[in-house]
Parts: structure tokens; sequence; C-alpha cells
């Protein structure tokens, strides 16, 4: 075992919480970064994530507890004041349950690309000190995952964590199951260790920031009996823009033939027609559009249109929202 | 050495102050960072059961899971038993315990009530064995997070059941269990329950085995009396017994559970002496001079000791109880503990709903009630349920409740439900979308009509940029993985059934990813139920509407198809009952979704999972190859039961498959039940990428893997066949464009590769036979 680690705090646990998408690495990132704090770094841990169904593209919570060797750890709570909160996706920013109960004096790395500050960093403590790394971006040039980045990048911005020992921690997860991947891994934790910025002066909240623990939609006393659901077809409230992985398909309307073969493979059923001509069987359809509130970014329409009218492009910041036609109007109003 | 009392003491006294201290036990261990599936899955390889029987169930699958990829790897060498569904799981581990081995099984929640039935006929047959529960709450709604409303069913079975508090406790314990259970005195099956999520997916510090000469000195040899697998000694297990004899039978049951009560201790010791590690049956926090205390069982009650150690600090005399034993209840253990404490709350993570107490605390009444002596207030608070998050300010209101009830002396409210919501009154649904009209999705997309020579159905399809006017009945913004291949299996079925439509989908993810409370996508009609009694439940509402609409009682007289969704999973343990549906001939459609696996629980092996493919039961490595048996043929099977109709498509070929949708819903409005099994891609398990299906779902047809074909009125047609196009390619061009198989093309599988080729080309020609042939 190597040398023990020294914590900041003598009286409480110091604690981390991932916040991403599933199939960003989160939970892989907090075992192999948990399991080195434990096993070769002297420290006591727990590490848990908040998924319940294994579905790739919805949020998910990951949590690291850390205190010394001879501390209990006997809470199985979530973390909720986090010292250190990485965020795998900056969408997540613009939910102020991302950064909830943040410590004044804790640290936020945000996955993003160089120049870019999102709005929600607004609400971090002004004593905050917050990290950019373009994960994404360093994970697809070194054909690695950003998690691999974002541990680099841990590893420097957290002072108790040594990168040596979290890079042999990644290398040993890999060389198991995946020895192909160890090299690329290596180049995206050393960039992550290397390319991040912290910025400076993001933050404009006094003190730590409050837990929430949000109230559910309704309770006993509202809930109709039985857990019955009333108002059908409500998931069209969703917005699922974050479960896309940086990729979004773009439709051409110029070259479109309208055959509606998209329509028969697209599970987020975002796209959106238009019938002309009498009913029951249409005179002739129009493909419009594609409603990005619900595409997760498949590209299957991609895959099977005949024409080449649907494309793939980079998602960049906007464009979703620059393109999108909305599927039910009235849920703008 | 260091003596066993020496180290009893001594951790019971340490532990009272508050600390677990890391030590040294006198064998050898070394530590990992493991959660409580893990723990239990270590724990079997090194105790070395004979066999596991097990079905996946969140969030216990793990433990299945971990052994198959050790047993990949050639560490153990356990085997492993895929059952149909939890009763069949118990019913392959108590055949399996009946040989004389050592026998392991591990469930949830509903799982476990599908056992159930099972467990006190393994117990009045005196078959030990172990089994371990992540607990978790039981249905309905269907939630998947933990408290113990399941293990609560386990009462009254006749197992004894062990409470694990963490992942070493999982570990710890199920050695306990295997001796305890096997001891000459009580011969039970034994349970280990703990919390699932919070301990069975929480890494923890674990101190496992090093020595495994150790280990085998603890355990022993299993011995059984008698066995079911010994020819020169003829045994009967299980006989008819009537009164007078079968209370007989029960009063040496509870003889057995008594002398568990001496046994459980003596094992714990040992185990001590060789871990450092103690469980009393009783675990008694601060309690040395209590006023008052706090009782919970498993993660909570850890949670709590945190707070009791706050307030300790500041003079208040509070403790926590929590048990290692469930069953037997140790009564006397907690009459003597609370002799002279003045309140106690206790928690139950379940109800028994009407008893106005939950289990534990009617336990804890009956116990005291027997002390004439006794004066403690007992105060009873169900919190926690379906997952509930149990933080220390909720161990601090339960002290303050406490606390103030010793003040006054008196009981206030007895029984309570904490950490609920009543509500804002202000509080309006979302709308939803506008309700779907007949009319609207009844275009004459599919025209079906009746050939009078053959008697069978014609279709003629709208084309498809038509079908795209045809609102669609599930609504978008629900939680399935990019790519998922449900949702073009329901909206390409959907763009041609017409008229009203009821829904019954079971257990998986379709259900899942569509019914997130409290929002729904579906636009129609649609129910639940378990995937065990999907099909049953669908020809129940089935005949209610035949029936009501023969009373007269529905107005308006509506027009309904009834068609019931399922996975492949569920036509596993929801095969019994299907098959019964499809032999009363109901007039409903059953479609299933066929990815090849359970998805929904992390992608482990289901019956129609293709031999040789991985999935987190099936693992592959040096020692093993993926799934070991051929794919189970459900569509010949409900051909087998002489159906109107049956089908099988893919989503990869849309017209073919509305055609056959066409079809489903003329005869399920006329004839009786139709089954079809539609190919369904999954990315996320089958490891490719979300784009990939078109390639993949194709080269499943071309393979001759996935024959489309429909048996109408018991006449076979191919709607496709790759030889007559000459498309025909090998299996291996289909299992190359798949992460989950890519194994399969190595050199070390040409066996089995041409294995796999030749069952594909046998079911391929004996179905290129019947399609040739009139009447088959």
């Amino acid at each position: 075992m190597d040398d023990t680690v020294s914590l900041p705090h003598e009286d409480r646990f110091f604690e981390l919480r991932f916040e991403s998408i599933g199939g960003l690495g989160a939970h892989a990132a907090g075992q192999i970064l948990a399991t080195a704090a434990v096993l070769r770094m002297g420290l006591n841990g727990a590490h848990f994530s908040s998924y319940g169904s294994e579905k790739k593209g919805s949020a998910i919570k990951s949590f690291i507890r850390l205190g010394p060797a001879d501390k209990p750890i006997r809470t199985s709570a979530p973390v909720e004041s986090p010292d250190v909160v990485v965020v795998f996706h900056r969408a997540l920013l613009s939910h102020p349950a991302t950064v909830a109960g943040f410590r004044a004096n804790g640290t936020l790395i945000f996955t993003g690309p160089p120049g870019e500050i999102p709005e929600g960093l607004g609400r971090l403590p002004r004593t905050a000190k917050v990290i950019r790394i373009d994960a994404q971006r360093i994970a697809a040039e070194e054909k690695s995952r950003p998690n691999a980045v974002l541990i680099g990048t841990l590893a420097e911005a957290v002072p108790y964590f040594d990168a040596d020992v979290l890079l042999q921690a990644l290398t040993d997860e890999f060389a198991r199951k995946r020895p192909e991947a160890v090299a690329s891994n290596e180049a995206a934790f050393r960039r992550g260790t290397a390319e991040f910025e912290i910025l400076s002066g993001v933050g404009r909240a006094e003190g730590d920031l409050p837990i929430i623990r949000p109230d559910p939609f309704w309770g006993y006393q509202t809930a109709p009996l039985g857990g019955i659901i009333l108002n059908a077809g409500s998931t069209a409230w969703n917005d699922l823009s974050t479960s896309r992985s940086g990729w979004l398909p773009v439709l051409d309307v110029e070259k479109c033939i309208h055959c509606g073969m998209c329509d028969m493979v697209c599970p987020d059923l975002c796209l959106v027609w238009t019938a002309e001509g009498n009913k029951p069987v249409p005179d002739a359809v129009r493909l419009t559009g594609i409603d990005y509130r619900y595409c997760k970014g498949c590209l299957r329409c991609i895959e099977t249109c005949p024409t080449g009218a649907m494309t793939r492009e980079a998602e960049t910041p906007g464009l979703a929202a620059e393109l999108t036609q909305p599927l039910f109007p009235q849920l703008d109003g | 050495m260091r003596n066993m009392k020496t180290v009893v003491e001594e951790q019971l006294e340490t532990g009272s102050k508050g600390k677990r201290p890391v030590r040294q036990g006198l064998v050898p261990q070394r530590a990992e960072f493991r959660n409580g599936n893990e723990a239990a899955a270590l724990a079997a390889r090194d105790i070395g059961f004979h066999l596991m029987g097990y079905f996946p169930i969140t969030p216990s699958t793990e433990v299945a899971e971990a052994l198959s990829e050790m047993q990949a790897e050639g560490t153990h060498d356990i085997a492993m038993v895929a059952g149909d569904g939890e009763h069949g799981a118990a019913g392959i581990c108590y055949g399996a315990a009946l040989g004389g081995g050592r026998v392991l099984n591990a469930t949830s929640s509903q799982g476990l009530l599908y056992a159930l039935e099972q467990l006190p006929v393994q117990a009045g047959t005196r078959v030990p064995m172990v089994l371990n529960v992540a607990t978790r709450a039981v249905s309905g709604p269907l939630d998947i997070r933990c408290d113990h409303s399941d293990i609560y069913f386990v009462l009254n079975t006749g197992w004894i059941i062990l409470l694990a508090r963490d992942p070493q406790a999982v570990y710890d314990l199920n050695f306990a269990a295997v001796r305890i259970g096997e001891h000459k005195d009580v011969r039970l099956p034994v349970l280990v329950a703990y919390d699932g999520f919070f301990t069975s997916h929480q890494k923890r510090r674990l101190e496992v085995f090093d020595d495994a000469d150790a280990v085998r000195d603890f355990l022993g040899e299993p011995e059984s009396a008698v066995t079911a697998l010994d020819p020169t000694r003829p045994v009967t297990f299980g006989p008819y017994m009537n009164d007078p004899d079968l209370i007989n039978n029960k009063v040496q049951l509870t003889e057995a559970m008594e002398a568990a009560r001496r046994v459980i201790p003596e094992v714990l010791a040992e185990l001590a002496t060789l871990t450092g590690r103690v469980y009393p049956v009783v675990d008694a926090y601060r309690m040395e001079d209590a006023e008052v205390a706090v009782v919970l069982l498993n993660s909570a009650a850890e949670t709590a000791k945190e707070v009791a150690d706050r307030l300790r600090a500041e003079g208040r005399r509070v403790g926590v109880v929590s048990l290692n034993a469930l069953r037997p209840f140790p009564g006397q253990e907690i009459r003597d503990l609370f002799r002279n404490v003045r309140a106690v709350l206790v928690g139950d993570r379940g109800d028994s709903y009407g008893a106005g107490n939950g289990n534990l605390a009617l336990e804890i009444r009956a116990a005291l009630q027997q002390d004439a002596e006794n004066h403690t207030l007992v105060l009873n608070r169900i919190y926690g349920l379906g997952g509930k998050d149990f933080y220390d300010a909720d161990a601090e209101q339960f002290f303050a409740e406490v606390l103030e009830t010793a003040a006054q002396g008196s009981v206030d409210t007895p029984f309570a439900y904490h950490g609920t919501y009543a509500g804002d009154p202000a509080t309006k649904p979302l709308p939803g979308l506008p309700a779907i009209t007949a009319e609207e999705v009844s275009r004459g997309m599919a025209k079906v009509t009746k050939d009078e020579q053959s008697g069978r159905l014609n279709v003629e399809l709208e084309p498809l940029w038509a079908m795209t006017a045809v609102p669609c009945r599930v609504a978008p913004g629900h939680g399935g993985c990019p790519g998922c291949g449900i949702f073009p299996v329901l909206h390409q079925a959907y763009s041609v059934l017409e008229g009203d439509l009821v829904v019954l989908f079971q257990t998986g993810c379709a259900m899942v990813v569509t019914t997130g409370y409290p929002h729904t996508a579906h636009r129609i009609t649609y129910i639940h139920n378990l995937f065990q009694n999907g099909a049953a439940t669908m020809s129940g509402l089935v005949e209610m509407y035949l029936e009501r609409m023969r009373r007269g009682e529905l107005p308006g007289s509506p027009d309904i198809t009834f068609m019931m969704v399922t996975g492949d999973g569920g036509m596993d343990i929801g095969m019994g009952p299907a098959l019964g549906a499809a032999n009363r001939n109901h007039r409903m459609i059953i479609l299933e979704y066929d990815n090849q696996g359970y998805m929904n629980t992390g992608a482990q092996l289901s019956y129609a999972t293709p031999m040789g493919h991985r999935t987190s039961t099936s693992e592959v490595g040096e020692a093993r190859t993926g799934k070991a048996f051929h794919h189970k043929d459900t569509a010949q099977i409900f051909a087998a039961c002489h159906l109107p109709y049956v089908f099988t498509a893919s989503e990869g070929y849309p017209e073919d498959f509305m055609r056959k949708v066409a079809k489903a819903q003329w005869y399920a409005k006329r004839e009786g039940l139709v089954y079809g099994k539609v190919l369904s891609f999954c990315p996320l398990n089958w490891r490719t990428t979300d784009d990939a299906a078109e390639d993949v779902l194709q080269a499943a047809l071309d393979s001759c893997f996935f024959p489309i074909y429909e048996v109408e009125k018991g006449h076979t047609t191919l709607t496709y066949d790759p030889d007559a196009v000459g498309r025909r390619r090998p299996v291996a061009d289909w299992l190359g464009l798949m992460g989950k198989t890519k194994h399969l093309l190595g050199p070390d599988n040409a066996e089995r590769l041409e294995d796999i080729e030749k069952e594909v080309d046998r079911r391929w020609r004996r179905l290129k036979i019947m399609h040739g042939q009139e009447g088959l």
C-alpha cells in the first residue's frame, strides 16, 4: 500500500459528486478513483451511483466519500454537500440541482470548449475554484473517453490525489478488460492533467450553496389513487437534448423526397410532418424538420435515408435551438 | 493465537464506543473495494457452492453477473443455472439441494415473492441452502429501490434470516449461513438480506479470506443424512401428509429454529476468531445506559449510529439497536436490552397494512409484552419505502421524537409514516396530449381482404410516406436509449392498427422507459403487469370486455383491439400464462420485441439469446464462451398451439411487419390469439453504434438466423427467403457486426461457430420444407 494520504478535514468526509449522462463513463470514473483511494492511498471510502434502470442517455450522479482509514463510513446517503463536483456534460450546468449543496471553497470541473462560460456557473459561490477542460474533444482526438480526461484533471486539481497513482489505477482497470485502450487512455489522462484552465470570477453566490431536495410532483393527498396517470402522452413535456453525445442529424429539405423511411426507424418519434390533401390517406406529406427536444442523436435516420437528405453534424451551442421545429407547439405556450 | 472470547469481547467493547477498528483477523485476509452484490459473489466463490440457480432481478442480479465473469475467467466452478423465472430458480435450487451439495440463489422483491411458494416447501422438508436477497420494494406500482417489504413476506416460511448491514457483513454472513443451515440440529435454509442499492451497489472496503485452507476448515464438508443421489438408500422426499402429522412436522421445524438460537451465536463466534469481526445477534450500539433507542434494520441503522454519536457527545443517553438475525427473532435479547430503556422508536421499512404497526414493531412489542416488569414506551414509524433515502436528519428526527416521548412519559402518536409528502393542492397536472380518436388512426393504411380460395388474408399497404399522417399512440419524450428498436416496432405496428386499442406491457425496457412516474408516453389506455403474468391479465380484460359488451354495459359499444407487448425475457418467465392464454385462444395479440436478452436489467441472457453470445450472465473468457445453449424458438412453440396466426418479423422490414400486424388485428378481432415476434435492435447491449440497425438486422435475416415468416391457419409461409434472392450469407457475417459476438469469429471458437451455423441451417431448412407444403 502506498503512503497514506491526509485529507483536509478531520471532522467530516471529503466528498465528490459526478454529474453526468448515462454512457459518458461517470460511474466507471468514480469507481476507478474510489478504488485507487481505498486500495492505493490508504484511505477509507465509499462509491455508488444514483442510477436505477440500465438506460443510456439519462441523468446519472456518481458519489465518492473519502475519509481516513480508521474512520468508519456508515451513512449510505447520497453526497449532498460536495467538496468537488465534476460535470461530464455541460448542458447539466443549466440545472440548479447540478451544483446543489456545493461548498463555498469547493472545486467544480466541467467539460466545455475553450472560451465558453456556461450561464449556470454564475450560481456557484464566489470562492469556488472553477476548472474548464474540453474533455469531449480531447477524448475524441485520443480515441478515449471523457472520463479518462476528467480523472486526469481531478488528479491535478485536487491536491490530495496523486496523479501517478490514479493513472496506474486507470491503466490497471483497462489492462484487464480492454488492453488495447490503455495507451489511448493514458494519453487522454495526461492531457487532462495539463490542458485545463482555471476560470476566475465566474461564481456570484456567497457561502455554501443550499441543498436541494425537490418535492415530488404529487403527494398522498393529491395523487390519483393507485398510481394511475391520467394525463396521456405527458412525456411530451420532457426535454431529452442532453441525451445527445455531440452529434445531431440535420435535414436538408432540398434533398428530401418525403418517402417516410426515416419515420419508420426513428426511435425518438421526433420528425415533424405535415400532411396535404384529403384524409384519411393524404395526397402528399412533407418532412419539415426535427424536434430536437426529443432527438437523442442516434442517427438512425441518416442510416436509412435513401437520398442523403439527413446528415450528421457536430452539435455546436445553439444549433439545435436554431433548427428545431416543434412537434407540439402547444407545449411552448 | 488469541482466543475467541477475547476477540469477541474486545470488539463488542470497541464497537460500543463508536469505532469499528481496522485490525488483522487471525487468518490472512486481503483488502478489496467491493459492493454488497460483489461481496456475495466473492463469498460464493470462496465457499465453492456446487450450484447456483437464479433469475435476474434488480438489484440482486449482479451476484450472478459477478459469478459469471469469474466463471469465464476460470476462478470458480460453481454450476450456474439460469432459471426461467424465480419460481423456476427456486425449484432448481431445491432439487439441487436435495442432491446433497451446497446451493446458492440471489433475488429481490417480486422475485422473492414469485419464489415464495417454494420457501416453506424447502424449510418444511428441511433442506439447507443459502439465498441472498438484495432487499427491494414489492410492486405495485413497480419500484426497483430498497425497502424491506420483500423480506417481511419470508417471516412465516421457516427460513433463518440473517441481516447484513454492509458489504463486509454480506461476505461474512454468507459463510455463517452455510454452517448454520447445515448444522445437524438446524437443517434449514438461510436467507442473507442486505439493502438493495444502499448496500448491494455501494462499494466499500472489504476484507476477504486469503487462506483457502482456513475457509475449508471452517465450513467442513456438507453433510446430509440422506440425499436424492444415493440409489443404495432409497428415500421418499415430500410425502402426502395431513393431520394428525403436519402439526408435528411443524413442531420439529420450531425446534430447529430454537436450536438455531444456540447455533447462530456459536457459528458467528467461531467465524469471529477467523476474521476478527463480530456479529452479535442483536447489535446494541451505545445502549449500556441508554434511556432511549432507535431500532432500525440494516443500512439505516448505520446512519443512526452517526447521529447517536453526536447526541452522546451532547450528553443525551441514546442508543441504536439493530439485528443481525431476524429469524429466529431474538426476543429474549430484546427484553434484556430494553429492561431499563424508557422509550424506543422502531423504524419499519415496510408496513403490515392494517396492522397498525410494521412487522418489526409488532415483534418487538410482542417480545416486550412478555416481560411484566417492562414499561418501555414504543413508537413505530414507517420510513424509507421504495428507496427513499435515510439521511442524518431523519435519524435526528427519530431521536427527537423518542426523547420527547421519554421525557413526557407517554406516547402521543404510536404509529405514523415518516418522510411523506401530502402534496400541494394547487398542483395541476401537465395537460398531456389530446386523446387520439379512433377515426384519426383508422385510415385504411392496410387493407385486409380474405382470399376465399385459400382461406388466408391478403394485405395491401399504403406507401410509407402516407403513414406519417397517422398520429402515433406513443408520445416522444420517453427514456429509451438512443437507437432503441422498441419504438420503431411500436410505431410501425401502431401505424396500421386501426380503431381503439388497449395495450398491456409486461415488465421490461418498453414499460420502464415509457411510464416513469408521474409521466406516461402512452396516449391510449395502457396497463402494466409483472412479466410472469401479463398474458393472463390481458386475457381477463378481453373476457370482461366481451362479457360487458354482451350485457350491453359499454356505452357506444367500443370496438377495442387488445395487444400485449413484451420483451423476449417476458416470454421466458411469462411463458406459462402466455401458453395458457394461447390455449384458451382469447381474442388478443401478443407482440414480442426480441432484443435477445434481459436488457432492462443490464443484458443478462434470456432463452432467446443465441448460443455463444456474450451477456452479463454468459460472459466470455478463457474458461467460457458466452451462452451455452441455443436460442429458444418461441414462434414454433406458439405455432404448436394451433393459433389462427403466428408471425415473425424484423423492424428492419417495416412493410413486411406491418402487413403481418394488419393480419394480426383481423384475426385477433375475429378468431383468437395471435403471437408475433419482432427482431428489435439494441445497440447498447449488442455493442454496436447507435446507427448500425439496418446492417445488423439485415444480416440476421440474410444469415437465416432470424427467418421471417408467418403461420396462418396452420399454413407456413416464408416472407423473405435470402436463398431465393441470392443474399444468403454465413452467420459469421452477422456475428462479426456486433461487439457481443465478435469473439465467435476467433480461431478458438471455430467449432462453436460451426455449431451455430449448423443449428441455424437446420431450423431454416425445416422451415423451408414447411413453406413448400400445404398443411404445414
